[in-house]
């Protein structure tokens, strides 16, 4: 009995010694990894770590061959790309305190004013020549990866929120045109709001929404509200901001007509709209080459977000290219993200519709502003509210979102949730400090 | 002690050492100075990105954790959850120990798929359960089935923390029942033997042989349960994407602990949250061992 | 009599029912991992998938090219961890039990004492004397920080003190000396108490989450369960995905449990009896 115990002991350091030679033949391609750098001292050839996060597979197809291309067009430099999937920026910061950071890495404007602050990130101007052209960036872009008259990033590309709707639902609940303010959309979504086979659950809602600050910021301002002050602390629980945040959960509690994904068993809008458990939803261009692999039987269409407080207004997000203060070859890494923020690299990644190029030529000449679906988003971005407000921004979100959560659920007024989630996120951030 | 070994004293010495190094070396550096540093970086602002600053700041810390809400929510979260998920599991281990206790066939199968949860790596039974809790998943499903209510598992803060304990007990429930069973096995058959002479029936055996001779395990199981409670970390952190949310319901400690620490690089103040914690588990622990040590005196 | 096989159909009932319950989410998880996305999109609830599909199994290995990594990196981790932790417990608990050295009984005492303090006191820091290291996204910095465990030590060592006595005066007066006595002759008989470290240290190890998330950024460096929660991240609805993993992911651990699961059941009832 106990013999057949070390007998399995032993089966179990074979197959550790079996794992390690295995683990040989991996540490020999590290091996010869490293000499391909330490060659690369001899005849230049220098490898450039990438970090970002994608958001379906093909994406990484198409910045490999992007990346492939770059690799023909520099031989002397190598780009090891890796994806980061899961908590993204505690990974990337933790890497960065443990100085094992990225040479090239995906920065969210979001985080950007941290990082800035923080001198982790090598400033850019010292690198830009006249002929990369950095006019033709959307400036507002541009303005989210500056610091003190420093550019620490560049934008590689953006997007905006629309309006998403199902044409099939709209048909049939005579609908036509897509609303443009605000009641409308309220109006429609009684319409929309359906209980197809009578089993008293709602099977269709008229709006699927995401209740996070990163959504719902231009909701703030539509009446005039600030999210945040001069100081950078929280500055939005006034009637002025609440106006719009009401009309949401006006729309979920007392109206019943919008629906959050995990109340339907979805993760996400577009997978809602996807599975018809919503009409419509705000969403961004990411949800475009999502919905037509997905659910290639939904005939979707997208309009601009109807108008609230007659002003016009949605979210915008981008992300930008940064080098890493400590990168070791901040020359090659500099031709990378040259090299992928130009017009070439720009335009073979903004080809896969995911989100918009960053550099006005590039959107003109892939034609989105007349494009039937993508013009919507193109629009949005001369009014949208860029998701950036200052170093404590994710700090604040994390309260909002908490509290305007609870508010959803009727645990608390909306007034009540919002002035709370400013006093603890302003109490955290005076703490902190 | 061999004499032949004993005679050669700086040999024996030695060889202790040797045995030992490994040990001590590994001891001393990954647990005995991260314990020092832990206790004097509590009382710092450490600044880890870009320049390292160590600061000095008394008991700011401290201060700090008294005012700060999240950690009141997370020690309700904790409390809620050791009301419910420790009585339960424990009844419900007991339940399954006394059963398998008796001269039931097959009860070697049944123990090992009993089992199963307890063995499963924890992220992927959140990712299972996650699955399973879907507002259109199985669990709802059955509950429609059977005309019970149904419930937004993921998503309503009111529901989300008894998501992650139903789930707990499901996997822990086992483990304990194998301790219940260990110690079953050890209550001597002459107790009861006796006890039938007397003329008691099942019912009086269990309640006057049984659950006293279980006592001092029962004690175990629920100190370790608390224990475990306080160092619930991948459910949570796995089921909310690390926010412990919907609205806070199911942030705990230790998760709380990790978002100072890598998501607002505040490691000095989450420095001070870890000692709170662990000043609060040895408390439990302390007190498991000397009331254990009392049981076993009786 | 009848009374005797009633009371038995009702514990077997009872039994049968907490198995399903048991049983059921694994089932279904599997059941997932081989249906197609459509198939689980629409809602249904057909354990026996409609159309049965390897699909799921096959995208992970091609399309997530590191899934072989990071059940290698566990793979390395958990396995050296436990075989040195086999070794340097029991010869530290045979120290500790045995040998007179000056500092014994000091060194038991510090190790006792650590018992108390929760692992989750030592996370930072341990970061912190990591990367001072330069071991951060290394396997040295999973494996080394856990080449012992106090817990084990200490079980080791009360293993050694009940330990008959005999079998080393008769080594001795053979001419082994300790270290010789310790190989050939103690290990060997002490597998129960291996036995159990090894399931405890091992699934430990193999299922460890917090630990990983700290020190490996790098996805390539990550072990299985970082890998599953990142892999949950990118594909986010793709549920028939992530439960095929989910299922490679779990299947060692059973398979181990399958393996040793007497050995198990005694480990666990000698932790509780402690």
């Amino acid at each position: 009995m106990h013999r057949s115990f070390l007998q399995k002991l032993s089966h179990f350091g074979m197959a550790f010694l079996l794992l390690l030679s295995i683990s040989g033949c991996h540490f020999g391609a590290d091996n010869e990894y490293r000499d391909r750098t330490h060659l690369s001292q001899n005849s230049a050839i220098t490898t450039i770590t990438l970090s970002g996060w994608q958001s379906n597979p093909n994406e990484s197809k198409i910045l490999a061959a992007a990346l492939d291309r770059f690799e023909q067009k520099y031989p002397e430099i190598r780009v090891k790309y890796e994806v980061i999937n899961s908590q993204y920026m505690d990974v990337i910061k933790t890497r960065l305190i443990g100085e094992v950071a990225p040479d090239v890495f995906y920065l969210d404007a979001l985080e950007a004013p941290l990082l800035m602050k923080y001198r982790v990130l090598e400033p850019l101007d010292a690198y830009i020549t006249p002929d990369f052209n950095l006019a033709d960036f959307n400036s507002a872009l541009l303005q989210a990866f500056q610091y003190h008259n420093q550019l620490y990033g560049l934008p590689k590309d953006f997007s905006t929120l629309a309006l998403f709707y199902n044409k099939k639902a709209f048909a049939t609940a005579g609908i036509e045109p897509p609303p443009q303010t605000w009641q409308a959309l309220q109006t429609v979504s009684q319409k929309l709001t359906r209980d197809r086979n009578q089993d008293g659950k709602i099977d269709q809602y008229g709006l699927g929404f995401a209740p996070e600050l990163a959504r719902q910021t231009f909701m703030i301002r539509a009446f005039g509200g600030q999210l945040i002050n001069t100081q950078g602390c929280a500055a939005f629980a006034n009637p002025a901001g609440l106006k719009g945040l009401q009309a949401v959960v006006d729309q979920y509690r007392r109206d019943r007509t919008a629906a959050q994904a995990s109340d339907v068993g979805a993760t996400w809008g577009s997978e809602m709209l996807g599975q018809e458990k919503a009409a419509m939803v705000i969403e961004g261009p990411w949800s475009i080459p999502y919905l037509k692999e997905t659910f290639p039987e939904i005939e979707f269409a997208t309009a601009e977000v109807p108008t609230i407080g007659e002003k016009k207004g949605t979210m915008a997000y981008t992300v930008a290219y940064v080098m890493n203060r400590q990168c070791q070859h901040k020359a090659a890494a500099w031709k990378l993200i040259a090299y992928l923020t130009g017009t070439d690299g720009m335009k073979a990644i903004a080809t896969q519709g995911l989100t918009l190029p960053a550099r006005k030529s590039v959107l003109a000449e892939l034609g989105y502003e007349n494009h039937p679906i993508y013009a919507a988003f193109v629009k949005g971005a001369h009014y949208a509210t860029i998701w950036q407000a200052g170093e404590y921004l994710p700090t604040i979100s994390a309260h909002f979102n908490n509290q305007f959560l609870s508010a959803l659920f009727g645990e608390q007024s909306l007034e009540t949730a919002m002035k709370k989630a400013q006093e603890t996120a302003n109490q955290e951030i005076y703490l902190s400090n | 002690m061999p004499r032949i070994w004993q005679r050669q004293r700086s040999q024996e010495a030695l060889s202790g050492y040797f045995f030992m190094l490994p040990a001590l070396f590994i001891l001393s550096v990954f647990l005995v100075l991260p314990i020092l540093s832990a206790l004097i970086l509590a009382f710092c602002k450490v600044q880890l990105l870009g320049e390292v600053r160590y600061q000095f700041t008394g008991i700011k810390n401290l201060l700090r954790m008294i005012a700060d809400e999240r950690v009141w929510i997370a020690l309700k979260n904790t409390a809620e959850y050791v009301a419910i998920v420790v009585p339960i599991q424990t009844i419900l281990a007991l339940g399954l120990a006394l059963i398998l206790n008796t001269n039931i066939r097959g009860k070697k199968g049944f123990r090992i798929i009993f089992f199963m949860p307890t063995v499963t790596s924890s992220a992927v039974l959140t990712l299972i359960f996650m699955w399973i809790y879907n507002s259109d998943g199985l669990l709802n499903h059955i509950l429609s089935f059977f005309n019970l209510p149904t419930y937004n598992w993921l998503g309503d803060p009111a529901i989300a923390l008894k998501g992650i304990m139903l789930m707990n007990i499901w996997s822990t429930a086992p483990f304990f029942m194998v301790i219940y069973l260990a110690a079953l096995q050890e209550i001597p058959a002459s107790l009861y033997e006796a006890a039938q002479i007397d003329g008691a029936n099942r019912w009086e055996q269990f309640f006057y042989i049984t659950l006293p001779s279980l006592s001092p395990v029962t004690f175990f199981v629920i100190v370790m349960g608390i224990i475990g409670t306080f160092q619930l970390f991948d459910q949570s952190y796995i089921f909310s994407g690390g926010s412990g949310g919907p609205n806070n319901s199911t942030l705990t400690l230790v998760l709380l602990i990790y978002n100072y620490a890598f998501s607002n690089l505040d490691m000095g103040y989450a420095l001070a949250l870890t000692l709170m914690l662990a000043v609060v588990i040895m408390t439990v622990t302390l007190l498991q061992r000397t009331f254990f040590r009392e049981e076993q005196v009786h | 009599m009848t009374k005797n096989s009633q009371s038995n159909t009702f514990l077997y009932g009872l039994l049968i029912l907490y198995s399903g319950v048991t049983v059921i989410p694994f089932l279904w998880a599997l059941s997932a991992s081989f249906k197609p996305l459509a198939e689980i999109a629409s809602g249904s609830i057909h354990f026996i998938p409609q159309q049965f599909t390897f699909a799921n199994y096959q995208y992970i290995f091609t399309q997530e090219p590191l899934f072989m990594r990071w059940f290698f990196n566990s793979a390395v981790v958990a396995i050296g961890v436990t075989l040195f932790n086999l070794l340097f417990n029991s010869m530290a608990g045979y120290a500790l039990a045995r040998i007179r050295f000056p500092g014994n009984q000091f060194w038991f005492f510090l190790i006792v004492a650590v018992l108390v303090v929760p692992g989750q006191i030592t996370l930072l820091p341990k970061f912190l004397i990591l990367k001072s290291l330069g071991w951060l996204n290394s396997y040295a910095g999973l494996i080394v920080p856990s080449l012992v465990n106090a817990t084990f030590i200490f079980m080791m060592r009360q293993f050694f003190i009940n330990f008959p006595k005999e079998l080393e005066e008769a080594a001795a007066l053979d001419g082994l000396s300790r270290l010789e006595t310790f190989f050939k002759i103690v290990l060997p008989l002490a597998k129960p108490a291996l036995a159990a470290q090894t399931i405890f240290i091992f699934m430990g190890s193999w299922n460890e989450f917090l630990m990983p998330l700290v020190v490996m950024s790098d996805p390539e460096m990550f072990t299985l369960p970082l890998g599953l929660n990142a892999f949950k991240g990118q594909y986010i609805s793709y549920w028939n995905y992530i439960m095929a993993a989910s299922m490679i992911f779990t299947l060692p651990a059973l398979a181990i449990y399958a393996f040793f699961n007497r050995y198990f059941i005694q480990g666990i009832a000698f932790s509780g009896g402690k």
